[in-house]
């Protein structure tokens, strides 16, 4: 649903903002809310206008009930454990789900490369929350060390404007995400990795991209939103 | 508060479904966010429901801030209020009776006005610069909107004014905010 009169976007999205956007009109605004970055960003524009109204509130603590229940229910949706590496068990049953993409891609790997492979492909099928496959990123598990990836976007990939996709090793352990550079959203490319990360990159345990500024993480480690990730597996 | 930077990286390590993270991130973030739902639900039970809810919505939908490119805080404040609000505005609940006396006194408690209450922040004092053009009761219905999560008829049995005087004042009032603030220099 569009609403055509800037004004009174203008308008909807501030009382939307402010809270007295009541009733239908606000549930189809909503609705429209979903299908319309633009007026999503008139909106986030009065929400930051109108929170400073909220500096002078100070701050009460819930009882130890509230964070009790919230625990529980996101045990529920999600995995056991405290870390990223322990949600592995998670990405496990994701690559699972996701096999059948594994197996199409070994498919296009060997038909698609000559078949001079004097070592195993190493696969990440990189997938949403709800485990789409979104992403494959594949190389030659040379012990000497792996020069460039293969990435093959799926789908119409969009990226938002001003932001980056950044690809990430995670290491396995408690260690930070390395970067691997940054992707396009066409659908074959090749990243070629620096030497030190070329050996590294065999000892991952899993692949994950995320949305970053444009130019990438200006602090070295993810900032934005992971939208797929998924583990490193052995063909 | 928490530093709006050590909050972004809670989130960014939420995304990657680090729950330590999110513990974290509700040490640093619950006692502001409650607050903000106990101001609008004006009950105990209610507003620790809402942020229960809040808080399991933060957590499988934080992979989506990014896009959203506002501050976290912003973020996390504007899931607690739509919650608070949509709880209100639930067709079997009215905030009537008892409850809207100890409004008509929390909000006179309030006195000089919600506004008042404003930060130091330079984002605050710019919204306070601009709220000070405005009229009086164009301030007040916006802050009492905001803050309280009153709708434009309670704002119109508060004011004591016809509803379609309290609209106007909210809508011509948001719209030299915005211009104000559009203006300001950054």
């Amino acid at each position: 649903m569009k609403y055509p009169n800037d004004d009174l976007r203008e308008a909807l999205a501030a009382e939307y903002a402010l809270g007295t956007l009541q009733g239908r009109a606000r549930r189809r605004f909503e609705r429209s809310l979903k299908e319309e970055p633009a007026l999503r960003r008139l909106v986030v524009a009065w929400q930051e206008r109108l929170t400073p109204l909220n500096e002078g509130i100070a701050p009460v603590q819930p009882p130890a009930r509230v964070w009790r229940s919230i625990e529980q229910r996101i045990r529920k949706t999600s995995r056991r454990g405290a870390s990223i590496w322990d949600s592995l068990g998670f990405w496990r049953t994701a690559s699972f789900v996701a096999s059948a993409a594994v197996v199409l891609l070994a498919v296009i790997l060997t038909t698609g490369t000559p078949t001079s492979k004097p070592h195993d492909t190493m696969v990440a099928v990189l997938s949403d929350e709800q485990s789409n496959p979104a992403i494959t990123v594949s190389w030659q598990a040379d012990p000497r060390g792996a020069e460039r990836l293969r990435v093959r976007v799926m789908g119409h990939a969009e990226m938002a404007p001003d932001t980056a996709w950044e690809l990430w090793m995670l290491p396995g352990g408690d260690q930070k995400p390395i970067s691997l550079g940054l992707i396009t959203t066409h659908e074959n490319q090749t990243v070629v990795l620096p030497r030190p990360l070329a050996v590294k990159i065999n000892q991952a345990s899993g692949l994950a991209m995320s949305v970053e500024p444009k130019g990438g993480s200006p602090t070295g480690v993810p900032t934005g939103p992971i939208l797929y990730k998924g583990l490193c597996t052995m063909m | 508060m928490a530093d709006p930077d050590s909050v972004a990286e809670l989130m960014a390590r939420c995304a990657l479904r680090d729950e330590r993270a999110f513990a974290q991130l509700y040490r640093h973030t619950a006692g502001k966010l409650f607050a903000v739902a106990l101001r609008i639900l004006r009950r105990q039970d209610w507003a620790e429901e809402v942020l229960q809810e809040s808080f399991v919505n933060i957590w499988n939908h934080v992979n989506e801030y990014a896009a959203q490119k506002s501050a976290p805080m912003t973020w996390m404040t504007a899931i607690v209020r739509n919650r608070a609000l949509d709880w209100l505005r639930r067709p079997n609940v009215e905030r009537g009776g008892e409850d809207y006396d100890l409004l008509v006194e929390a909000v006179a408690d309030d006195a000089p006005g919600p506004e008042a209450q404003l930060g130091s922040s330079r984002e605050a004092k710019a919204l306070a610069k601009c709220l000070e053009q405005l009229s009086g009761d164009q301030r007040q219905s916006i802050a009492l909107a905001y803050v309280h999560g009153l709708s434009h008829a309670e704002l119109a049995v508060h004011m004591r004014e016809p509803l379609g005087t309290v609209k106007t004042w909210i809508r011509r009032g948001l719209e030299k905010l915005r211009g104000c603030l559009q203006g300001a220099p950054v």
